[in-house]
């Protein structure tokens, strides 16, 4: 417990300093914000004024203009689908490696790793040669494998060290019940390891959720893709529609915003964990 | 038999790594060691045949003026960043970390742009540069500095710090968020001790702060430089490598010599450099925290 101690003159600098710095950093967030409900008149006339109406017009043109809706499924399901695969597999093989230590454990752990350090830009042309050879280049599988793919270094990273602080009792008791291994670890530790799924979905989810590169080059062409790859062709097309680009910013934002708020020390834990260890 | 026993392979760890085993040998290792043999080829992306060149793209990489001028971009670009993206990590780490009032709100207030896609981030940035339309113009003048208006993303001079300044507001609250962990990990009797012994404010922050979370530092500094290195969303976004080269980094170089050009082999040789130098900065991150807890 910290002693409490009257605010000195220093507390109130430093609190209108950090208010002053928080709107900067606000600023750009709030610009979108209000630049979605002006129509492209007001934005070119006087980019900082607030809008005088409540206009909703740019949203309505994004989704009668653009298939949007598409867009916004196709990045749920992206989004979605490979989280829960990447929670069915992921903490599954750190489990083994963190609680059968061994040769092969040893080396897989090293081996995992390593990958932390390999940039997707590195091996995306034999990627998608290779997703060709599979025939899932093209559909949403080929996100899906890639991305659960891309999460085993960091998943391993993140579950082993909490793996850690995970108490051996409870599994060795399940043990002499006569759990098999497979049971023990998905009805015993696995509820254990909640706070840590939890930073890995969010943090994980929120990398493919802003992800562009990937659905832009692999999801096929002529459709709408992901929100984030829309929102890119849109700056292209649309050069003279910045109303229409600011209303999609602003769904692309809103569902970020909502599960941080409602997750944040998922976002601390997570974020700690993966910089301790680099 | 006992030799038998020993090299007895653990069947169970086998079957609970086996799916991710998999997925990842398959989808991130075989094409990494592959592009290993692309680089090697005058591969296309497109075309069945390819033709082995040798070392061929290699000679073109560290003999073209592009890959130079993509390079020296890459360390300005990098640089910019991480020296930024740390200071002002630090600083606002320092700052939330003794706020009286309010901690858990400015944390996450100064997270949010973090939150934020690579695309969209460079999209609001590029409205806010516009020279006729801009926020940044228009702010100046309403404000009487109407001389420092200018075209912030066509002046070449100044395009890679425009990019940079993006980079650095979205994420100096990812790295905010590891100094407070490091921070709050300072004990406070040993900051406590020194206050009795007279230190100063900045003398606590000199010589016991800071020796302490420099392990901190060096993962945040070698984080940032990494991903300074695999910058792209914004450069796609806000500058397409432009006005001519002037923004143009080895990952911008990478995917443009790949999908514009047709040159995937080439462009897969510029990604080999490209883990080359992140292995390197990996090694020395190592090394110098490896002397560190030596001397502590």
């Amino acid at each position: 417990m910290k002693a409490v101690k009257k605010p000195t003159a220093r507390d109130f600098i430093l609190f209108v300093l950090l208010i002053f710095i928080s709107l900067l950093f606000l600023y750009p967030i709030l610009f979108a914000l209000q630049s979605a409900f002006k129509s492209n008149g007001e934005i070119l006339k006087n980019p900082i004024a607030l809008p005088t109406t409540f206009y909703v017009q740019n949203f309505k043109d994004l989704f009668e203009q653009s298939d949007f809706f598409t867009a916004i499924v196709h990045s749920v399901c992206l989004t979605v689908v490979s989280e829960l695969l990447i929670i069915l597999i992921v903490p599954m093989a750190a489990y083994a490696i963190d609680r059968r230590p061994g040769r092969f454990t040893g080396l897989l752990y090293t081996f995992f790793l390593a990958g932390m350090m390999v940039p997707f830009h590195l091996y995306m042309f034999p990627l998608f040669k290779e997703m060709k050879f599979f025939h899932i280049f093209g559909t949403m599988a080929g996100p899906v494998v890639s991305y659960i793919a891309g999460s085993v270094s960091f998943g391993t990273l993140l579950y082993c060290s909490f793996l850690k602080t995970v108490p051996l009792e409870i599994e060795e008791a399940a043990k002499i019940d006569g759990c098999t291994p497979f049971m023990t670890f998905w009805r015993v530790t696995f509820p254990l390891l909640g706070p840590c799924t939890g930073s890995m979905v969010i943090l994980n989810g929120l990398g493919i959720w802003n992800d562009y590169l990937m659905p832009y080059l692999v999801l096929p062409s002529g459709k709408a893709k992901t929100i984030t790859v829309e929102i890119a062709s849109f700056v292209g097309q649309y050069t003279a529609r910045w109303d229409i680009v600011f209303a999609g910013t602003i769904i692309s934002i809103v569902p970020a915003l909502i599960i941080f708020i409602m997750f944040q020390k998922y976002f601390v834990k997570g974020i700690t964990a993966g910089g301790a260890k680099g | 038999m006992k030799m038998k026993h020993k090299r007895k392979v653990d069947t169970v760890a086998l079957a609970f790594v086996a799916p991710a085993l998999l997925l990842y040998v398959l989808f991130v290792i075989l094409p990494t060691v592959s592009s290993f043999y692309y680089s090697l080829t005058s591969w296309d992306g497109i075309s069945p045949i390819i033709h082995f060149i040798g070392l061929a793209n290699y000679r073109e990489i560290f003999t073209s003026a592009r890959f130079g001028n993509a390079l020296i971009n890459t360390v300005i670009l990098t640089v910019f960043i991480s020296v930024f993206e740390n200071a002002l990590a630090l600083i606002l780490a320092l700052a939330v970390d003794n706020v009286h009032w309010g901690k858990n709100v400015f944390r996450s207030v100064l997270y949010l742009p973090v939150l934020i896609s690579g695309i969209v981030s460079g999209f609001i940035w590029k409205i806010m540069y516009n020279y006729n339309f801009g926020a940044i113009n228009s702010f100046l003048k309403n404000v009487g500095l109407g001389n420092y208006t200018q075209d912030w993303l066509g002046n070449t001079k100044i395009t890679l710090i425009m990019i940079g300044v993006v980079l650095v507001w979205k994420g100096a609250g990812y790295y905010m968020i590891i100094y407070l962990a490091g921070l709050q990990s300072v004990s406070t009797d040993v900051i406590e001790a020194a206050q009795i012994d007279g230190a100063g404010p900045a003398q606590r922050f000199r010589h016991i702060t800071l020796p302490l979370i420099s392990g901190t530092f060096t993962i945040n500094f070698t984080l940032s430089l990494i991903n300074g290195l695999k910058v792209f969303d914004q450069i796609s976004v806000m500058t397409d490598g432009g006005p001519g080269f002037t923004s143009e980094t080895i990952v911008y170089l990478l995917y443009k010599v790949g999908f514009n050009e047709g040159r995937q082999g080439f462009g897969t040789a510029v990604g080999v450099v490209l883990l080359f130098i992140i292995i390197v900065l990996n090694t020395l991150q190592q090394k110098f925290l490896r002397s560190r807890e030596v001397q502590i």
